[in-house]
């Protein structure tokens, strides 16, 4: 990555602002936004959501919704105004030199068509002197640059028959089609697991050092940042925070906001067992009462669980389904926050539905609190539905959007057998804990935010006097500020409440700073588990390492 | 240039048209509230027919001095009076039979989505079953099957409908019962009354309600037809579809206005609640409000 400052920039932004327009309002989402991209950059944009880092990506390329009308400063390329250009140049400009790959490469491939059509689609495009047999030679190179397997035969695929991070890869061959100067990364790797995002990230790093691309990277990802950025813009509410080098930005952060940020991202620690993160520590003096525990008996037992989804309508495919759980056991101390960790179609999430009662295992037994629980025994009264509560990924789709937050927690309360007289009290006091002003009671679950809406969810879960809490992804869908804060609750729950808690993540880190004690899935089995310090520190299992090496080392200790 | 040019006098002609089409079905509905009040004449008491005055033309004067400005029928009966009344039955029949249409079919995709299993094939089964044959096909059979009344009119009616707003809430209630609020529920032990009148109902009811105009002016043109067909309500209480139909035989003998205004009335009916409609689900419907 040779990068010459003295040259001239590729790509200015000068006082940026763009504002969103609609009939009623003017309101600015960018503010005086400036920032400088060189040739063989890659420049990082990170903020939280709501932030207007994605804004800025999308008015370099040109794809800003029609409300948001850029109302001063300019974007320069080479020197020239893209303002001052007519429509044609401009958007010749954009479709030869900048490129753009997007978050979710499920939808950013057309499903009808084969990669290799898309592919000589965009070369055509692009180049449209090539002969057929040049494009579809160019396909193939591209296809082979990028890392696709056996290229000639994954030409005629379709998107479907490709794995999340193949797609990516496809994504980034039709971004380079036109040998563009930029590319505008918005999340490329957000949808994608640790290990896909990895490898991901390298091809992107050695793109950068053999074309000399430069790219604009939007992420809410520090990590990702931290493994590829050259220099890092911080924005938050459409300004830029603080602008530097990625080393001295992350070492050395001047903004007391970008220090927070850094702070909330939770760190990994393979050197030692010893618990030292700051940010957690509240937590940790938890589950550091945890030794007792473990002597005492499982609150919940989990012995050869398997699943296996069900047959299509009317038996039409025969197809042999692969089992979504093998042979699952694991258990949970009373008291405890147990960690199942693992990247996506791992079954994570099934088992904890399973050990809720939403689903129905196949084979194998669960045992809560020394009784054995299945679909029929659960629905009696008295019986155990319910006493397992959950706490889902989206906190946008956990509540129900035409009930006010009082009357969904009522509903708990009245599950949680508490007097109707008591209802009022009970939901007081947990609304106060968990720091929810009394006044969100008559809002609707729109009008709060994210992190808002999961503690709402918390306090649902908590009121309905639940034994144990399965919480599946419960920060994945927030900001890292956020992130910490409720796992923090979490946290606190556990140890006051006295109920035990599944705790199921994608983020080694996150477990670690909570878990007493950690699963790893893979593939729909348990290959690893054991004491955080065992699974860190001294296992020698070849997936525990792998995932362990995927986190972005920055924020490995 | 000239595609510009379309695309803006397509969407300036339905805007311009609302207030015009929404005063119209407002008169149409005062009228027809108020028939018994300004009608001249009330065609359903025969002792104020007078069938020596039958088939005269607009504008005839009658014996006791009253002009028959649209004429009457083959039976004496002044048009305009049977235009009010008519009107009276088809707004009441479409009305009625759309919103039990509406209750029903809701409820049908709510509960086959939610148990889903036997229960939704069943369900679903008859929905395609319905929705593969013509409309009108199915309100024949109905009609034929269950006999000539006008509260029979009403259950062909809801017969023939349901079956849209059934397809329409099951799958709206399919994604949202995909959604976690609907788990946690389930966690909560809710009788499941409750679970589906609180929870997935409320939540699933806006597709079908955005479709509620439209069917309602397809109800109106239904039971026209079926009158027109001779299969509707019967002949000393007749609609507007009927009306036009009694006149038909004497459209030959040039007697046109026993058919012409109730057929016009009938036209001015539909497209107002068209319009009005088609105005309502797209302010209903979120897709498309702008941000």
């Amino acid at each position: 990555m040779i990068k010459d400052i003295t040259q001239k920039p590729l790509l200015e932004l000068k006082k940026l602002t763009i504002s969103y327009r609609s009939r009623s309002q003017t309101r600015p989402v960018l503010r005086n936004v400036d920032l400088s991209l060189h040739r063989g950059e890659i420049l990082g944009l990170i903020g939280e959501s709501g932030a207007g880092k994605s804004t800025v990506g999308n008015a370099i390329i040109g794809l800003l919704a029609p409300e948001f009308v850029q109302t001063s400063g300019s974007i320069l390329f080479e020197g020239r105004a893209l303002e001052g250009m007519d429509e044609q140049e401009r958007d010749a400009l954009r479709s030869r030199r900048i490129a753009a790959i997007f978050q979710d490469h499920t939808m950013s491939l057309d499903p009808l068509m084969s990669i290799g059509a898309q592919l000589t689609e965009a070369i055509r495009a692009a180049c449209p002197d090539l002969s057929g047999k040049q494009t579809r030679g160019r396909a193939i190179e591209l296809l082979t640059r990028v890392g696709i397997e056996s290229p000639s035969e994954r030409y005629h695929s379709y998107p479907h028959q490709l794995s999340g991070g193949q797609r990516q890869r496809v994504v980034i061959a039709i971004a380079l089609s036109g040998t563009p100067d930029i590319i505008v990364a918005d999340e490329p790797t957000s949808a994608l697991d640790a290990t896909i995002q990895k490898q991901i990230l390298q091809l992107l790093r050695e793109l950068v050092a053999e074309t000399g691309v430069s790219i604009i990277l939007v992420t809410h990802d520090m990590g990702v940042i931290s493994e590829i950025a050259d220099t890092v813009v911080v924005m938050r509410d459409g300004n830029v925070v603080e602008h530097g080098s990625t080393a001295t930005l992350l070492d050395h952060p001047v903004e007391p906001y970008t220090r927070d940020l850094l702070a909330a991202v939770p760190r990994l620690r393979i050197s030692s067992g010893k618990r030292t993160d700051p940010t957690f520590a509240v937590v940790n003096n938890a589950s550091a009462d945890d030794e007792e525990p473990a002597k005492r008996a499982a609150i919940l037992v989990v012995s050869g669980v398997t699943k296996a989804f069900g047959r299509t309508s009317f038996g039409w495919s025969r197809k042999p389904r692969k089992p979504a759980l093998q042979d699952i056991s694991l258990e949970l101390k009373p008291g405890a926050i147990t960690g199942i960790v693992g990247e996506s179609g791992s079954g994570k999430s099934t088992i904890g539905r399973i050990i809720a009662g939403l689903e129905t295992a196949c084979e194998g037994e669960i045992v809560i609190d020394g009784t054995r629980v299945d679909v029929a025994s659960r629905r009696q009264p008295g019986g155990m539905l319910g006493r397992v509560q959950m706490i889902f990924q989206d906190p946008a789709m956990s509540l129900n959007p035409r009930l006010p937050i009082g009357d969904t927690l009522a509903e708990s309360v009245r599950f949680g057998s508490a007097p109707s007289t008591d209802a009022r009290l009970a939901i007081s006091v947990i609304m106060d804990r968990l720091g929810l002003p009394m006044t969100f009671l008559t809002r609707y679950p729109h009008q709060l935010s994210g992190g808002q809406k999961q503690r709402v969810c918390i306090a649902r879960a908590l009121l309905a006097k639940p034994r144990i809490i399965v919480a599946d992804e419960p920060t994945s869908a927030l900001d890292v500020s956020v992130q910490a804060e409720i796992v923090e609750l979490l946290g606190q729950a556990v140890s006051q409440e006295g109920i035990s808690m599944l705790f199921i993540s994608h983020d080694l880190a996150l477990v670690q700073a909570l878990c007493s004690s950690i699963y790893i899935f893979q593939n729909g089995s348990v290959v690893d588990g054991g004491s955080p310090e065992f699974i860190f520190g001294r296992s020698t299992n070849a997936y525990t390492r792998c995932l362990i090496d995927a986190r972005p080392e920055r924020f490995t200790i | 240039m000239s595609t510009d040019f379309i695309e803006t006098l397509r969407r300036r002609m339905p805007t311009g048209s609302i207030p015009f089409s929404k005063a119209l079905l407002g008169t149409y509905i005062l009228v027809a509230l108020a028939a018994p009040i300004i009608a001249p004449q009330n065609p359903y008491d025969l002792l104020q027919i007078r069938g020596w005055e039958a088939s005269a033309a607009p504008g005839t004067m009658g014996g006791d001095g009253y002009i028959y400005w649209l004429g009457t029928d083959g039976l004496g009966r002044d048009i305009v009076s049977t235009i009010l009344y008519g009107l009276r039955i088809s707004l009441l029949v479409s009305i009625v039979s759309t919103a039990i249409a509406a209750v029903v079919g809701v409820t049908a995709g709510v509960v086959a989505a939610y148990f889903g299993g036997w229960v939704d094939a069943l369900v679903m089964r008859i929905v395609d079953l319905q929705l593969s044959l013509p409309t009108i096909l199915v309100a024949l059979i109905a009609i034929v099957t269950l006999g000539p009344g006008i509260d029979r009119i009403i259950l062909a009616i809801i017969i023939v409908q349901w079956a849209t707003y059934g397809r329409v809430t099951r799958a709206v209630a399919l994604s949202e019962i995909g959604k976690s609020y609907l788990d946690a529920v389930r966690l909560l032990r809710l009788p499941k009354k409750r679970i589906l009148l609180r929870h997935v109902m409320p939540n699933s009811i806006a597709p079908a309600l955005t479709l509620i105009p439209i069917e309602l002016g397809h109800a109106i043109a239904l039971e026209a037809t079926l009158s027109f067909l001779g299969l509707g309500v019967p002949i000393d209480k007749p609609s507007l579809g009927s009306t036009v139909a009694a006149g038909f035989q004497y459209l030959m003998t040039g007697q046109y206005w026993i058919s012409l205004f109730p057929g016009l009335a009938l036209l001015g009916l539909i497209a107002a609640i068209n319009f009005v409609g088609e105005d309502t689900r797209s302010k209903l419907d979120p897709r498309s409000r702008s941000l």
